[in-house]
């Protein structure tokens, strides 16, 4: 008897469109998608055990290299975290300037998303327009803080250091230039009828299932569930700015990716904001802490918006100068949980439109 | 109307082909380097008083240091970082009170050899007398601290190791 019969096709771990090292074992049914089976830990560290033998400003530098593209946010969770933890008050120009290179930083994985995705889709100039502001963004990163990816930049009861002369300048340029650039990734990627016909309608998402998934950031609010942490629960001084919440509608592919531009501009908002705001604030960037952090014994859970999703981080103190137990909730490994039954049905070459608009870090998957 | 988006896909793409370009032609010419940028370091001696603060401050364990008790002082004979384990985040340089250890704009530590990485910051014998203990006795006469100046040198050799140890052992503790 002739029949069809199902085979199993190797999707990475070396293939460019994983954005790392990252493997799905996919099931197809001619070219149909039946099964995925991601299998994730090729990248794996084991960073939440290197923490517990590192003092706690030790593990700065780690928190750094999970979400290697938007690391000013991870560091702002794990110190916010500690800072909870022990009843720090930061200094109000340190907040702001987590908030400015945090958001710089979001920027910088947004536009990074934004043109991967664009070259995951078979769009080339988009993805080198991306890379030039990128640029732009991560050497004023680098003129802050000395490191262009793993900055390293927030403390436990403030920041490194302060802005060198004329840096907040440069920003206010440069996000003065932000929308117009913003308008060129629209023309070439968004309104490319090629790149809507590859990505509308795929993939798509219902808010209960994101919900139920515990998706968050672009992902969840691509679906038009209104949840931002910045907004929902104001860690550090959110409160302050004025900004929106982009929401999708279809949950698709597009959505999720047109989230992100969206919230570029809003990013952009916040940075010219905080830029106004903290040139009347002044002050020292630290705090006094004392040199050996001890922390009172007990447990915290903080969480913050990062590029991804929702980033937390729970230490277990137990009063010694090393946290007991560290464990973060990474968006992007969370953001995956729903990667098989996103991609039954669709054809072989959806898998990456879908892969890539949930935009995962494989630092931060496997951690 | 379709196809009004590639067009515009392409008058932008038209527009950026006349734009400047923005790369360097890299080993010829090259981008300036921030004044904070973190590359190889520099150890500035005569300010080090080898109190191994920096090597403590290390997450990944990648400074070790070595000193001799000469005099009244510790003398640094030994100061090496496992550069290739490095982290490049900047603690070491700020947790050091005396302001010795510095970054520099150099990027490039490539090596042709596995062992030629590590970068050896200070490698030297510690002298048998110490330095500038004679001008410093011209100050302090009464105190007959100097006196058995030749048992100490017996002295030196041997708290060496035991110093090197208690060191390892500091070490040991972060792991
Ligand atoms: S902390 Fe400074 S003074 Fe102390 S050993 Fe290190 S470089 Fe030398
Ligand atoms: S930069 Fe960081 S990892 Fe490198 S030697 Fe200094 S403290 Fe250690």
């Amino acid at each position: 008897m002739l029949r069809t019969q199902e085979y199993v096709l190797n999707f990475g771990p070396q293939h460019p469109s994983t954005h790392g090292v990252f493997q799905i074992l996919l099931t197809l049914d001619g070219e149909r998608i039946v099964k995925a089976e991601p299998i994730c830990g090729y990248l794996h560290r084991g960073i939440e055990k290197l923490a517990e033998a590192r003092t706690y400003t030790q593990v700065i530098p780690y928190t750094d290299r999970m979400d290697y593209l938007a690391a000013m946010l991870q560091n702002v969770g794990y110190v916010q975290a500690v800072e909870k933890l022990m009843g720090i008050e930061v200094p109000e120009r340190a907040e702001y300037l987590r908030v400015i290179s945090g958001e710089l930083s979001r920027l910088t994985s947004h536009v990074l998303a934004t043109g991967v995705y664009a070259l995951d889709v078979g769009g080339f100039t988009g993805f080198l327009l991306c890379f030039r502001e990128r640029e732009k963004m991560m050497d004023l990163l680098e003129e802050l803080t000395g490191s262009r990816m793993t900055l390293s930049y927030a403390r436990i009861g403030g920041v490194a250091d302060d802005v060198t002369e004329g840096w907040l300048d440069k920003l206010n340029k440069l996000m003065d230039e932000m929308p117009g650039y913003i308008e060129e990734y629209n023309g070439l990627i968004t309104g490319n009828e090629i790149f809507q016909a590859r990505t509308k309608f795929v993939g798509q998402l219902t808010p209960e299932t994101c919900i139920n998934y515990s998706l968050s950031g672009p992902v969840l609010r691509a679906s038009g569930v209104n949840y931002d942490l910045r907004k929902a629960m104001p860690y550090g001084i959110y409160d302050r700015f004025d900004f929106e919440v982009p929401l999708g509608t279809n949950g698709d592919c597009f959505d999720r990716f047109y989230c992100r531009v969206l919230e570029m501009e809003q990013s952009v908002r916040i940075i010219k904001q905080a830029i106004e705001q903290i040139k009347e604030v002044d002050g020292p960037v630290m705090a006094k802490v004392p040199k050996v952090l001890k922390p009172p014994k007990g447990e915290v859970y903080h969480e913050i918006e990062s590029s991804k999703g929702i980033i937390g981080y729970y230490i277990v103190s137990d009063g010694t100068n090393k946290p007991y137990r560290l464990h973060v909730r990474r968006p992007s490994f969370i953001n995956l949980g729903y990667l098989d039954e996103m991609l039954r049905g669709y054809l072989i070459a959806d898998v990456v439109a879908i892969l890539g608009s949930i935009d995962i870090v494989l630092g931060e998957v496997d951690c | 109307m379709f196809g009004k988006g590639l067009v515009k896909g392409l008058q932008i793409t038209w527009k950026e082909f006349w734009a400047p370009k923005l790369t360097v032609q890299y080993p010829e010419k090259q981008h300036t380097v921030p004044e904070r940028f973190h590359g190889k370091f520099v150890l500035d001696v005569d300010k080090c008083i080898a109190c191994g603060l920096c090597a403590n401050a290390c997450p990944n364990r990648v400074i070790s240091l070595n000193k001799q008790k000469v005099g009244k002082k510790q003398y640094l004979t030994d100061y090496q970082m496992n550069i290739q384990y490095c982290l490049f985040c900047g603690l070491c340089v700020e947790s050091c009170n005396k302001d010795a250890l510095h970054f520099t704009k150099d990027f490039n530590m490539n090596q042709y050899f596995y062992k030629n990485i590590p970068l050896v910051l200070v490698r030297r014998e510690a002298p048998a007398e110490p330095l500038e203990e004679p001008a410093m006795g011209g100050e302090d006469q009464p105190k007959p601290k100097l006196k058995p100046q030749a048992p100490k040198e017996e002295k030196v050799a041997k708290p060496a190791a035991p110093a090197a140890e208690s060191e390892a052992a500091a070490g040991k503790e972060g792991q």
